[in-house]
């Protein structure tokens, strides 16, 4: 009961938040002085062109009107035109790009695999060498060991993706020519070089991110191996081993969990820098056309959708929370 | 000409176009600071034998090509030219000529009823992919689309020309247009609301190709065209890359515009210019049959011209115009001898430092660009003064005219390459007492306020400006013809001239070239004696290729290279 009524509230909290995203977008874009259909009108542009441009990509409408469409469109679909000839845009319907002339729901499709390869992979990257060395660091607390890997940690926290990229690609791909310097390739054409294309990207990301976790982790992993309990469990015979993996990191791992699923959730929105520099189509480089071209359509729909990650990224960071931590889940409500 | 300061970086609708047509790259224009600049010869040697095979590479910052006509704002020979063939298109020559030639049509247009009315007849033997004969209502059809809503925002200069069009919105309710007319199968009448000498130009856009009906869903002829030249569509991933494959019903001996040299095409999308540049460089693998669609960035630049890819930098000519234009309308601007003074103070020298130098342009002095046939020098007292200005001069023009010495504002796009060009003109201007205050905006509602409404946001602004066909027509009349103020016009001085309209219109009625072109000088001298504007530079646009690409030539006009004859060595 308590866990169907925590799941509601979560759900309810997450459509309004999705709501509130849409509209702010839409008077954002709308209060801009930037007009839309300028770029819609062709060369040279009459303003009798310019009118019937609005009027056909609906900017003639009040933006409560334009948001209701859009809203209405993600459950029924949306088509635009005459008769004879029409643009469909089949729900869930967040928008139809005139730039680009497809819908959006079609471009964030076909960009979300590129996204998701490189935030996936990297996250499990840096997870796993940012946990690890924190951890290390932590139980060797004061050597040589851990002093190293706070030094590089704090350099890694520091360093600009760009610059890293840029120098991955000059130092990997152009000089030593090991990896392929940019581009995608879809992983159902060929899986090894799908990975291949990814492993510099994948790098340069998790270096980066991987610092700041091994300095989480290390930082919650020392509080806990201090703690009453620790000295219990040692007390009781445990092995050291036993102590740490299952004791103190399983309970350092509350903080890391929620501080992951949240910057998953914004890195599966789009890794701007990332892609740009590797030449990646992925949503950030989506998001950065749509600025470029104003199209609103397309930059409304890419930003719920993000925002709609980031919001389901919390509610699993609320569900993970519950499964680590027994008094999340009971709440006060069962005392 | 679209004028964006993100010319070939900006995902647009298909590759080329904006790096292309933007000839107004004002800010794309080299930021250099070394500029050592002895560019190759843009037009290169002799032609040498076109070689067949190969696969060639074209490495571009857009993340889609579009292929629909209707929508597209292609150069004729850039990418949708290799797919789609027009009533005319364009050949450039070796020695830098453009000229337009026949493409679809056995001609470039047979005019009668003084110059409002052309007349084509369709090659024998042209088919589509699949085969079918490419009728004339294929080539209205096609031309008919490009009016409809639905398919807004190419190149539409043919829908204030032909008669009807105004009140024409495409053929999707079954409305045909009058103005075009199939008597048969082969030909195909165009009636105008006036005489138009150039249009056999404007038939060589993207619109005037043809479509066929029964095969036209405009939700995907973006990306699925029917192929009328060398190549067709073969795989498109979206964002990654788009390949084209031999057409096989393509003729060779129909086309004088294309060689079709590769035997495939990769359009390799959303590249990073400066990686490019760092490939090409490079010249490993398949980079050495590649060539990069975007101008090299101004740090590559320096990197290139001190390299061994010092061979495969093609610099252009002398290209787009630069211009400061001066609102007329503004207060104490309507006065000509201000506007001289203005013209004689401006440091077109510190302009071009501040653009990247030698580089960057060759000094402005007429408002017919170089490469334009029919392109006269001349002097009138004030374009030859030092391009350093004449600030004496202008001091003392300033005092005759009493000027009021009242603030002046000029309005750029919010972008480090245009803050330091103004500045630069600032300064220049600052010298003869003149106060100029920079007012930056962002690159829309830079359009909006000069282009639209009242103009009374601006007093100076600086723009680019590269013809979408190469006729002085393109260079004159969007920019100075009284009806190119506001709603949406690229005449930016407000300029309006009673006598000056009269001699745009009367050149542009004219059919003979050599009697237009004269015109068209005599109207560059009368608007530049009125001093609406201040020429800069005709920029240059430099260009990286790989060590196996052959025949990789920019022409006089555009400042662009032409994909439609580019080859591979073996």
């Amino acid at each position: 009961m308590t866990l169907v009524r925590f799941l509601a509230t979560r759900l309810a909290t997450l459509a309004f938040v999705l709501l509130a995203v849409s509209f702010l977008t839409y008077a954002l874009f709308v209060l801009l002085p930037a007009d839309p259909a300028q770029l819609a009108c062709g060369r040279p542009c009459t303003p009798e062109r310019l009118e019937t441009a609005r009027a056909f990509m609906g900017l003639d409408k009040s933006v409560v009107e334009q948001w209701w469409d859009f809203l209405r469109g993600v459950f029924a679909g949306r088509t635009f035109g005459s008769a004879n000839a029409t643009l469909t845009c089949p729900s869930p319907c967040l928008g139809y790009s005139f730039v680009r002339n497809a819908p959006v729901t079609e471009l964030i499709v076909g960009r979300f695999p590129v996204t998701a390869s490189i935030a996936v992979g990297a996250a499990v990257l840096w997870l796993v060498v940012g946990v690890g060395a924190g951890a290390v660091a932590a139980v060797r607390r004061g050597t040589a060991l851990d002093r190293g890997l706070m030094i590089a940690a704090i350099t890694g926290v520091s360093a600009p993706s760009y610059l890293v990229g840029l120098l991955g690609i000059l130092l990997f791909g152009f000089t030593l020519d090991m990896v392929p310097v940019a581009g995608y390739v879809p992983f159902a054409t060929s899986p090894v070089d799908w990975a291949w294309h990814l492993v510099l990207p994948w790098t340069v990301l998790a270096l980066l991110s991987a610092a700041i976790y091994t300095r989480l982790t290390r930082s919650q992993m020392l509080e806990e191996l201090g703690s009453p309990y620790v000295r219990t469990a040692r007390a009781k015979g445990l092995s050291e081993r036993r102590v740490v993996t299952r004791h103190a990191l399983r309970n350092a791992a509350v903080p890391v969990v929620t501080l992951f699923a949240l910057d998953l959730g914004v890195l599966l929105g789009g890794t701007v820098i990332t892609e740009r520099v590797f030449s990646m189509p992925g949503l950030g480089a989506l998001l950065m056309e749509a600025v470029g071209a104003t199209d609103v359509p397309l930059l409304v729909g890419v930003t719920v959708f993000t925002a709609a990650l980031v919001v389901v990224a919390n509610l699993a960071v609320d569900v993970v929370h519950g499964a680590l931590d027994p008094r999340v889940r009971h709440g006060g409500s069962s005392r | 000409m679209t004028i964006t300061s993100r010319a070939g970086r900006r995902a647009g609708r298909s590759t080329p176009r904006r790096a292309a047509l933007a000839g107004v790259a004002v800010a794309t224009t080299l930021a250099l600071t070394a500029c050592n600049a002895n560019a190759p010869d843009p037009t290169g040697g002799e032609t040498t034998a076109v070689q067949q095979g190969g696969e060639l590479h074209i490495l571009t910052s857009s993340t889609s090509i579009n292929w629909d006509p209707a929508t597209s704002q292609n150069l004729a020979i850039t990418t949708l030219g290799l797919v789609e063939r027009r009533l005319t298109s364009w050949r450039t020559g070796p020695d830098g000529t453009t000229e337009v030639v026949p493409d679809l049509a056995t001609d470039t247009g047979t005019p009668s009823d003084d110059g409002a009315t052309w007349t084509y007849t369709l090659k024998d033997g042209l088919t589509f992919e699949d085969g079918t004969p490419v009728t004339s209502a294929d080539v209205k059809y096609s031309v008919e689309r490009s009016f409809a809503p639905e398919l807004s925002g190419g190149l539409g200069y043919h829908k204030g020309l032909l008669e009807g069009g105004d009140d024409y919105s495409g053929p999707f309710d079954g409305d045909e247009l009058d103005s075009i007319e199939t008597p048969d199968d082969k030909t195909i009448v165009f009636h105008l609301d006036s005489a138009y000498g150039d249009w056999p130009w404007i038939v060589s856009m993207p619109a005037f190709g043809a479509v066929p009906e029964d095969q036209d869903d405009i939700g995907t002829y973006t990306t699925d065209p029917v192929a009328t030249g060398p190549y067709r569509v073969a795989e498109t991933v979206e964002g990654t890359s788009v390949t084209l494959e031999r057409n096989p019903e393509w003729d060779p001996g129909t086309d004088d515009a294309r060689t079709a040299g590769p035997d495939s095409i990769v359009f390799e999308l959303g590249q990073d210019e400066t990686v490019v540049a760092q490939r090409l460089i490079a010249d490993s693998g398949t980079d050495a049959s590649a060539f990069g669609a975007s101008f090299v960035p101004p740090a590559q630049l320096a990197q290139v011209q001190q390299g061994p890819a010092k061979d495969r930098l093609v610099t252009s000519g002398p290209g787009a115009l630069a211009y400061l234009a001066i609102n007329t309308e503004a207060e104490g601007l309507d006065d000509v001898d201000v506007r001289t003074a203005i013209s004689l103070a401006v440091d077109k020298n510190a302009y071009r430092v501040a653009a990247g130098g030698e580089i960057s342009g060759d000094f402005a002095t007429t408002l017919v660009t170089p490469g334009i046939p029919g392109r006269e020098e001349y002097s009138n007292g004030v374009n030859d003064a030092a391009p350093e200005g004449d600030v004496e001069r202008a001091e003392q023009l300033l005092e005759d005219a009493g000027w009021s010495g009242r603030e002046l504002r000029l309005v750029v796009q919010d972008d480090a390459p245009n803050l330091a060009r103004a500045q630069a003109i600032q300064q220049g201007l600052e010298r003869a007492g003149l106060t100029v205050k920079i007012v930056p905006q962002a690159a829309d509602v830079w359009t909006e306020t000069v282009t639209q409404g009242d103009g009374s946001g601006y007093d100076l602004t600086l723009s680019s400006w590269q013809p979408d066909f190469p006729s002085a027509n393109g260079n004159i009349q969007p920019l100075f013809h009284s009806s190119q103020v506001g709603g949406g016009g690229y005449n930016l001085a407000r300029y309006d001239n009673p006598e000056a309209d009269e001699l745009i219109e009367q050149a542009t009625e004219e059919t003979d070239a050599d009697a237009a072109a004269k015109l068209w000088v005599e109207a560059d001298k009368l608007i530049l004696g009125d001093a609406p504007v201040v020429p800069l530079i005709y920029t240059k646009n430099s260009f990286l290729h790989g060590s196996k690409v052959e025949n990789f030539r920019i022409p006089d006009f555009p400042a662009y290279p032409n994909y439609l004859q580019v080859s591979l060595s073996r």
